[in-house]
C-alpha cells in the first residue's frame, strides 16, 4: 500500500526544504562512480544512480570519527565525549543498504549501547529508493533476500514509470516512520495515491520480481546449516591463496561494522582525541594479541571467518542478514575472489 | 531507533570515555610484571565481579584490557597486575603513586560467584593466569564459610617468574586453603616442587565429582592438560570453567577483534563453561 504519489520533482523541491534544517547527503556522480557526498540543493543528486561505492556506512560509521578529546597535560585527565549533533537527511539509499543500516543500528545498540553512532542514527532521516532491477551486474542480492526493505527508512520511494524520463517520473512513496509521515504531509507535497497508482506498484512489484536473476542454487536461510559442516572445507585455503589480505572486502562492505581504536596527540603533546576506524578482519593482524600471537594466521582462516560471519554467525545472532548481496566485496577484490563462487561451491559440500 | 538505553558500564559515563583512577601503589612482581593498587576519586567501589576486567587507558598512547586481580570484597581499591609487553603496558609501567590512569569497566562476564556458593572448588593456575583467578582466591578465603573444600594449584615456568610472593607464603600457611605450587625450571634456591602444574594433581585428595568446581586460567598450550586431569577424576564438563585471552578494542562487543568464531570474548567471557569452549575451535589452541 502506497501511502503518497510524489513527482521527481516534488521530491527533489521536498529535499530542499530539509536542507534548510538538515545536512543533506546523497549520491553524487563522480566520474563513472557514486559517492554518499554532503551536498548544499538537491540538483546535486543524481537519485538515478546504481549504487554508492562505499554506501551508507560512510555516513553513519564514518571511516574515522572521535570518540572522546583529553587533555593530559602537566598530568591531568579531562576528557570530554564527542558526539555528531548534526541533523542529517540521507537521501537515496537503497533496499540492500537500507537492510545493512538495519544490522548496523541492531549492533550498536545491543549490549551496549554506543553513544557516537545512537546520536548520529536518531539524527538522520533516511529517504529510500527502491530498484526495480540490479544496479548493475553481479549483484545477489535478491538471493540474500534484501532487495527489498520493509522497514528501515522514513520514506521509501518506488520509482513506479521506469525509464520514464525524470519530468515524468513518479514516486510511490511508503512512510516508513512517524517522522516521515509528518515530512511528507506538513510539507503539502505530492496526491493521496489513486486505485491506478496501487495497480502500477503491482506492475512495478511484477517487473522486479522478473528482473532479478538468482545466482545461488539454494535458499540463503539454509546457509548457517550449510556452513556447519563446511568449517574444514579445502575451499577456504583453495581460495584465500590469491587472497592479499588487503581488507578491500571489509572496507567496501555496508555490513562490516568492525573498528579499531587509536590515539592521536596534537604538536603539543597535551591535546589528543581518541578516534576509531574502520578495520577489517582480513588484515593480517586484525586477531593478534600483544605479545605477538595471532589468532587466525592464516588468510584460509580469515577468509572463512569473514564468509562465516556474513552468512551463519551475524544472522544466528542478530536474527538479519549479515550479508545483503550488493557485491561490494567481489567488485573492490584485488584477486577476483567472488563470494557468490563461494557460496555455489559450499553447496557441493555434502 | 530502539530508545536510549543507559549504558550498563557500571563505571564509566560513555561507552568509550574512561574515567580517572589514582595509582596508590606499585608493586614489582617479577621482572615483567608490576601490581598497581588504583582508587578512583570518589572513593567508589568498581563494582567488579572475580574475573572480569577493565580497559586502562593511557591518553596519547591507547587503551589494554587488563583482569581485576583484587577481589569485590575489598572495595576500596582495585588492583591490576600488568605485564610489560606492548606500547600501552610500556607506558604503565612508568606510573608511580599519584599519578592517573583510565579506567573503562568492569567488563565482561565473570565467575558469577553467586552459583559457586557451596561448592568444592579447585583452582588451577598457570603463569600469568594466576592475575584474573587471585580475584576468585580472594573471593573465597573472605567469604570461606560460602565454599567447602579449596584446593589451588600453580604452576610458573621458573621461581624468579612467580607472581604474588607475598601471597604465595600466606596461602601455603593459611589452613582455609589447600595450596600447593610448582616450576618447570627450578633454580638452585628452589626447595618446593618441580614439574608442570599438571604432576600436582597427584598429591590432591579425591575431589567429589558431584559438589567440585573447577577453574583452569593459564596459557592457552595448558588448558588441554589440565582439562584431561580433571575429566580423569571424574569431573563432569559443565562443572570446568575457564577464562581466556584476546585482543579486546572496544571491551563491549562491537569492534570484532576478539572474536572467537561466533563467540565475543569481551562481552561472553573472558569467563566460559569449558562445554561452551569445546565447541568452539578458535577458542583453545
Amino acid at each position: 500500500m502506497l501511502d503518497r504519489v510524489i513527482s521527481r520533482e516534488s521530491l527533489l523541491r521536498l529535499v530542499d526544504d530539509l536542507a534548510r534544517s538538515r545536512q543533506i547527503v546523497g549520491p553524487v556522480r563522480r566520474g563513472d562512480h557514486y559517492f554518499y557526498e554532503r551536498v548544499s540543493e538537491a540538483s546535486s543528486l543524481d537519485l538515478g544512480f546504481s549504487y554508492c561505492v562505499y554506501g551508507p556506512k560512510s555516513v553513519l560509521l564514518p571511516p574515522r570519527e572521535v570518540l572522546f578529546r583529553f587533555n593530559r597535560a602537566d598530568g591531568s585527565f579531562e576528557t570530554q565525549n564527542v558526539l555528531d549533533e548534526a541533523p542529517t537527511a540521507l537521501i537515496g539509499v537503497h533496499p540492500c543498504d537500507l537492510n545493512a543500516i538495519r544490522l548496523l543500528d541492531r549492533v550498536f545498540s545491543r549490549t551496549h549501547v554506543d553513544p557516537q553512532y545512537q546520536r548520529r542514527r536518531a539524527n538522520t532521516l533516511l529517504v529510500g529508493i527502491d530498484c526495480p532491477r540490479p544496479c548493475t551486474p553481479g549483484v545477489f542480492c535478491a538471493d540474500m533476500k534484501a532487495n527489498e526493505a520493509g522497514e528501515g527508512f522514513d520514506l521509501l520511494c518506488f520509482p513506479l514509470q521506469d525509464g520514464a524520463a525524470d519530468d515524468k517520473l513518479m514516486y510511490g512513496v511508503v512512510f516508513g516512520t512517524p517522522a516521515g509521515r509528518a515530512l511528507v504531509l506538513e510539507a503539502q507535497v505530492g496526491d493521496r495515491p489513486l486505485a491506478a497508482h496501487e495497480r502500477a506498484l503491482e506492475r512495478y512489484r511484477a517487473a522486479k520480481q522478473r528482473a532479478f536473476p538468482r545466482r545461488i542454487p539454494y535458499d540463503v536461510d539454509t546457509l548457517p546449516k550449510l556452513l556447519e559442516r563446511s568449517y574444514d572445507s579445502l575451499l577456504w585455503e583453495a581460495t584465500a591463496r590469491r587472497c592479499y589480505s588487503c581488507g578491500s572486502c571489509n572496507l567496501s562492505c555496508p555490513s562490516c561494522y568492525c573498528f579499531n581504536m587509536v590515539d592521536e596527540v596534537d604538536l603539543s603533546s597535551r591535546q589528543g582525541e581518541r578516534f576509531r576506524e574502520w578495520d577489517g578482519c582480513q588484515l593480517r593482524v586484525f586477531a593478534e594479541v600483544a605479545g605477538g600471537h595471532n589468532f587466525r594466521p592464516q588468510a584460509a582462516s580469515r577468509l572463512r571467518h569473514r564468509i562465516y560471519r556474513k552468512a551463519k554467525w551475524i544472522r544466528e545472532r542478530e536474527g538479519l542478514p549479515g550479508c545483503v548481496g550488493c557485491a561490494r566485496c567481489d567488485r573492490a577484490c584485488t584477486a577476483h575472489i567472488n563470494s557468490v563462487e563461494i557460496y555455489r561451491q559450499l553447496a557441493e559440500e555434502g | 531507533m530502539p530508545s536510549l538505553e543507559v549504558s550498563d558500564l557500571r563505571r564509566g559515563r560513555d561507552l568509550y570515555r574512561p574515567e580517572p583512577a589514582e595509582v596508590v601503589a606499585v608493586q614489582k612482581l617479577t621482572a615483567q610484571e608490576n601490581l598497581y593498587t588504583l582508587r578512583f576519586p570518589d572513593g567508589g567501589p568498581l563494582g567488579h565481579e572475580p574475573g572480569q576486567f577493565v580497559q586502562v587507558s593511557i591518553l596519547g598512547v591507547g587503551e589494554c584490557p587488563i583482569s581485576v586481580c583484587s577481589s569485590p570484597t575489598r572495595p576500596d581499591v582495585f588492583q591490576l597486575c600488568v605485564r610489560r609487553v606492548g606500547d600501552v603496558t610500556d607506558h604503565i609501567h612508568r606510573l608511580r603513586p599519584g599519578d592517573t590512569v583510565g579506567i573503562r569497566g568492569p567488563l565482561g562476564h565473570g565467575f558469577e560467584v553467586r552459583e559457586l556458593h557451596g561448592r568444592d572448588l579447585l583452582i588451577v593456575a598457570g603463569g600469568l593466569g594466576l592475575a584474573p583467578v587471585r580475584s576468585l582466591i580472594q573471593y573465597v578465603l573472605d567469604e570461606r564459610q560460602r565454599f567447602g573444600a579449596f584446593h589451588l594449584l600453580y604452576g610458573a615456568r621458573a621461581p624468579q617468574e612467580m607472581l604474588f610472593s607475598n601471597d604465595l607464603l600466606l596461602w601455603r600457611q593459611n589452613p582455609d586453603v589447600h595450596f600447593l605450587a610448582s616450576v618447570d625450571r627450578p633454580d638452585e634456591q628452589w626447595r618446593g616442587r618441580t614439574g608442570v602444574v599438571t604432576t600436582l594433581f597427584r598429591e590432591l585428595p579425591e575431589l567429589d565429582p558431584a559438589s567440585t568446581t573447577v577453574v583452569i586460567v593459564g596459557p592457552p598450550v595448558m588448558f588441554k592438560f589440565v582439562v584431561l586431569e580433571v575429566l580423569a577424576r571424574g569431573i563432569p564438563q559443565k562443572n570446568v570453567l575457564c577464562s581466556l585471552e584476546r585482543r579486546m578494542k572496544c571491551g563491549v562487543g562491537k569492534c570484532g577483534h576478539c572474536q572467537a568464531n561466533h563467540i565475543y570474548v569481551c562481552v561472553e567471557g573472558p569467563v566460559f563453561h569449558y562445554g561452551e569452549l569445546k565447541a568452539l575451535r578458535e577458542a583453545i589452541l
